[in-house]
């Protein structure tokens, strides 16, 4: 691990140091929106909760989680000490700051403009600074990964550069191109309001801008599970990867597909034409070319890993791996749960289906069935392959390490099938209190509260997890395992110079980008579409206003 | 990194695999989405090519005045809340409305005339309220019995004193201090609905709580205070507003918002008020 250990550590802690609150803050917001009791009954702390609950998950657990896993990456795949450590540690100083300053803010209830901001809500600048610095602060590692495979390309010439590293490398590349987005719209709208160097803000503007971050910052949640899939998966089951080729082209096309499509998130705002919306829309769908590539490219290796075990016949593949490991149980929970959520997405991204759904608790639970659940559980498992590297000492148990898997698994299914179907029933998400009385609504009462329940199965999952991961932090035994890829079925020797590096697709991102998102920003240039800003900074509490 | 690929090197296969993708991509969507698409109204003709484009590209194309003709414009009201309008109404002479009053008292004080009470007690109410409805009647714009022809003998200036003689009397009404009502029992749980649509209202039919303009709570100008007043005249003005038979509500507040109520909300709601002022007033 050289001297990623305890950069990966520190960068993991603050993960899972803001993971665990924030999951109470879920379950809460949930019983909120329940008929049954909740503590602190007030819709304000609902609305700051719901802003904590989304800024600590999107970006504080992610954004440490992908910089952690990229030092230690970055280190172990490349085989040598990371370049610019000192910068890492700047960075980690920087992001941690901006939490920090976003956290307070929120809960002085002075910043509940939800996580994906919503001008012209405007709330406390300590906000907006925070979240800035902490995406901007992240910024460091996307170029220490680019200087450290360019580095290593530099001292190891016409030699392909690892997987695991090219994959890590196309995740900054996506995030600086996906966050460009965010920091716009915080430096050219939102900051300049706050600091009352313009009196009203271009909320047209701003989502449109945001949505250049929306749907591409799904993508940069999403990759450490799909570097795991292709580098860590096969090698956990005892097997090969299927292609080395194949993981290249898929990291590449979601570089490309995760960007350009943020328009779908804005089928109902009127600004954009509905020639953008379509081809927006028309591309969100080619991110099945990625998706299926891998499910395909990840089955063969396990059915390789399968069979070389011992398993015969059409489908005796699959009892025959080893499902006791969490990382090949992850993967195993990880892909149905993709499946289901995958299918909803479908629906999400179709310009005509989206406005069945618009803004109902279909989309929360779309994103949690999704990234909650597919992605997050292969964040779990990565911890759990992560930790006896990082900490020299070996897992607690891979029992209870399964049982938290699958309490994370059930969980998220009791919790977001139930939201699913109260969505289509036109429950709207982001609203703190129903009347479960009215006829109208009375039928979606047992649905939502089963999902409190799957709510508090996953609380039970994250505090399991928290345990065993101190649990084996504080353990005595000292193990020394290196952390082991994949070996493709053909390793590569010697790979395309287009597939060893960026520099063809980001000049391809580039143009998609520009006719992509030309107009529809440009033409805010023009629409004068400012409006005056609607503070949501005064806000006081008031309990029991029900 | 970038220079030694050969990124632009058309001649290699990944970047022309990459960049004839990219124009394929591009040029398969924007036809479907610009050309083909585009062009579809739900209710209208397909639009030519040019009027396609230019709503692909979001130039409003729909948002230009319709060509179809549009009703006649109705104005609900003759009143507009102005600060001229508010001068007139503080000029009202209370002394002198109390002679104009006379012609009011037998059908608006006691119940000889008013047996079934679906006329209103006027005691206490605002002088902007009595102002309007007056203004509505003589112009037409309200119309109930007499009072169409009683308004139109009024002037201006009547109708202000006797709208300020009004306001200075206490009654069964009660008064609107602009205090806020207490927080108890006021929520979209509260089982009782005449409280509950008084106080918490109905969101998902649109329905503002009362108490939010007609008090206790909140007042909103031009919106009488209800705390007392009859509740068969307050059920008979909510079933008009939601027949429109009256339709002089600025906005079409009203009756947007007693279309949404049942015969039997709408009795609740009115029930609530009535006992609302008793309860008051017994307490005092």
């Amino acid at each position: 691990m050289y001297n990623s250990r305890r950069l990966a550590l520190y960068h993991y802690w603050v993960a899972f140091a803001v993971f665990l609150p924030a999951v109470m803050l879920g379950v809460w917001q949930m019983l909120m929106r329940s008929p049954l009791p909740a503590p602190l009954d007030d819709p304000n702390a609902y609305y700051a909760s719901v802003t904590l609950h989304g800024t600590a998950m999107a970006y504080v657990v992610t954004t440490f989680f992908a910089m952690g896993f990229g030092y230690a990456v970055t280190a172990t795949s490349l085989g040598r000490p990371i370049r610019g450590a000192t910068a890492a540690w700047i960075g980690f100083a920087i992001c941690l700051t901006g939490t920090l300053m976003a956290v307070a803010a929120i809960l002085s209830g002075k910043a509940s403009v939800l996580y994906t901001f919503y001008p012209p809500l405007l709330g406390s600048g300590w906000y907006y600074s925070g979240a800035t610095l902490l995406i901007g602060g992240s910024m460091i590692w996307v170029v220490l990964m680019i200087v450290n495979m360019a580095a290593w390309k530099r001292d190891n010439p016409g030699k392909p550069v690892p997987l695991a590293m090219f994959a890590i490398t196309a995740t900054a590349v996506l995030w600086a191109w996906s966050a460009s987005g965010v920091e716009l719209e915080m430096v050219g709208v939102v900051l300049p309001r706050v600091f009352g160097l313009t009196i009203q803000m271009d909320a047209g503007l701003a989502r449109t801008l945001f949505s250049v971050t929306l749907h591409s910052i799904v993508y940069f949640w999403l990759m450490p599970a799909y570097i795991a899939f292709y580098t860590l998966v096969p090698q956990a089951a005892g097997g090969r990867l299927y292609s080395d080729t194949m993981g290249r082209l898929t990291f590449i096309m979601f570089l490309l597909f995760a960007t350009p499509v943020g328009i779908h998130h804005l089928f109902a705002d009127p600004e954009i034409g509905v020639g953008f919306k379509f081809i927006q829309s028309f591309l969100t769908f080619l991110v099945a070319l990625p998706t299926l590539l891998t499910v395909f490219s990840i089955c063969a290796s396990l059915e390789i890993a399968g069979r070389h075990r011992g398993g015969k016949g059409l489908l005796g593949w699959i009892p025959a791996l080893p499902w006791d490991e969490p990382m090949i149980l992850a993967v195993g929970l990880s892909l149905v749960m993709l499946g289901f959520g995958g299918g909803g997405g479908l629906i999400n991204m179709s310009y005509d289906m989206n406005s069945m759904i618009h803004n109902t608790s279909w989309i929360p639970a779309h994103f949690h069935l999704i990234f909650g659940g597919a992605i997050v559980i292969m964040y779990f498992a990565i911890a759990y392959e992560m930790w006896p590297r990082i900490t020299g000492k070996p897992l607690h148990s891979k029992r209870l390490a399964r049982w938290q898997l699958w309490l994370w698994f059930v969980g998220m299914f009791v919790t977001t099938i139930p939201w699913h179907i109260t969505g289509l029933m036109g429950q709207p998400r982001r609203v703190a209190i129903f009347d479960y009385s009215d006829p109208l609504l009375a039928p979606m009462a047992p649905l939502v509260v089963l999902s409190v329940i799957g709510g508090l199965i996953l609380l039970t999952s994250a505090i399991l997890l928290i345990t065993i991961l101190i649990r084996s932090q504080l353990g005595d035994t000292v193990l020394q395992a290196p952390l082991r890829y994949a070996l493709a079925v053909n390793p590569p020797v010697k790979v395309p110079n287009a597939l060893n590096g960026f520099a063809l697709w980001n000049a391809i991102l580039l143009m998609f980008m520009v006719v992509e998102y030309g107009y529809p920003i440009a033409q805010f240039f023009f629409l004068k579409s400012s409006v005056p800003a609607y503070e949501v900074t005064r806000q006081t509490t008031a309990l029991g206003v029900r | 990194m970038g220079r030694d690929q050969g990124a632009f090197k058309l001649d290699h296969p990944w970047p022309q695999i990459g960049w004839i993708s990219f124009a394929v991509i591009i040029f398969v969507s924007s036809l479907l989405g610009f050309v083909v698409l585009s062009r579809y109204q739900q209710n209208d003709e397909p639009l030519d090519l040019w009027n396609a484009i230019c709503r692909g590209l979001g130039i409003s194309f729909d948002s230009a005045p319709s060509g179809s003709t549009q009703p006649p414009l109705r104005t609900p009201t003759t009143i507009a809340w102005t600060q001229a309008t508010l001068d007139q109404i503080r000029a009202g002479n209370p002394q002198r409305g109390g002679f104009v009053a006379v012609n009011c008292a037998a059908c608006h004080e006691g119940l000889a005339a008013n047996p079934a009470h679906l006329i209103p007690t006027l005691d206490g109410m605002e002088a902007e309220v009595i102002f309007k409805q007056l203004a509505d009647y003589r112009s037409g714009k309200r119309s109930w019995g007499v009072m169409n022809a009683i308004a139109k003998a009024l002037s201006i200036q009547d109708s202000a004193d006797v709208a300020a003689y009004f306001a200075s009397r206490t009654g069964q009404l009660l008064p609107n201090t602009g205090e806020r009502a207490p927080q108890g029992g006021r929520g979209f749980r509260q089982s009782d609905t005449g409280p509950r649509l008084a106080f918490a209202g109905d969101p998902q039919r649109g329905v503002a709580p009362c108490s939010a303009c007609h008090g206790p709570g909140g007042y909103k100008i031009g919106a009488p205070t209800l705390s007392g007043q009859y509740p068969a005249y307050i059920e008979r003005q909510l079933a008009s507003f939601a027949q429109g038979i009256r339709q002089n509500d600025i906005y079409e507040q009203m009756r947007a918002i007693a279309r949404q109520l049942t015969p039997g909300e709408m009795q609740s709601a009115a029930a609530f008020y009535g006992l609302q002022g008793r309860q008051l007033a017994t307490k005092n």
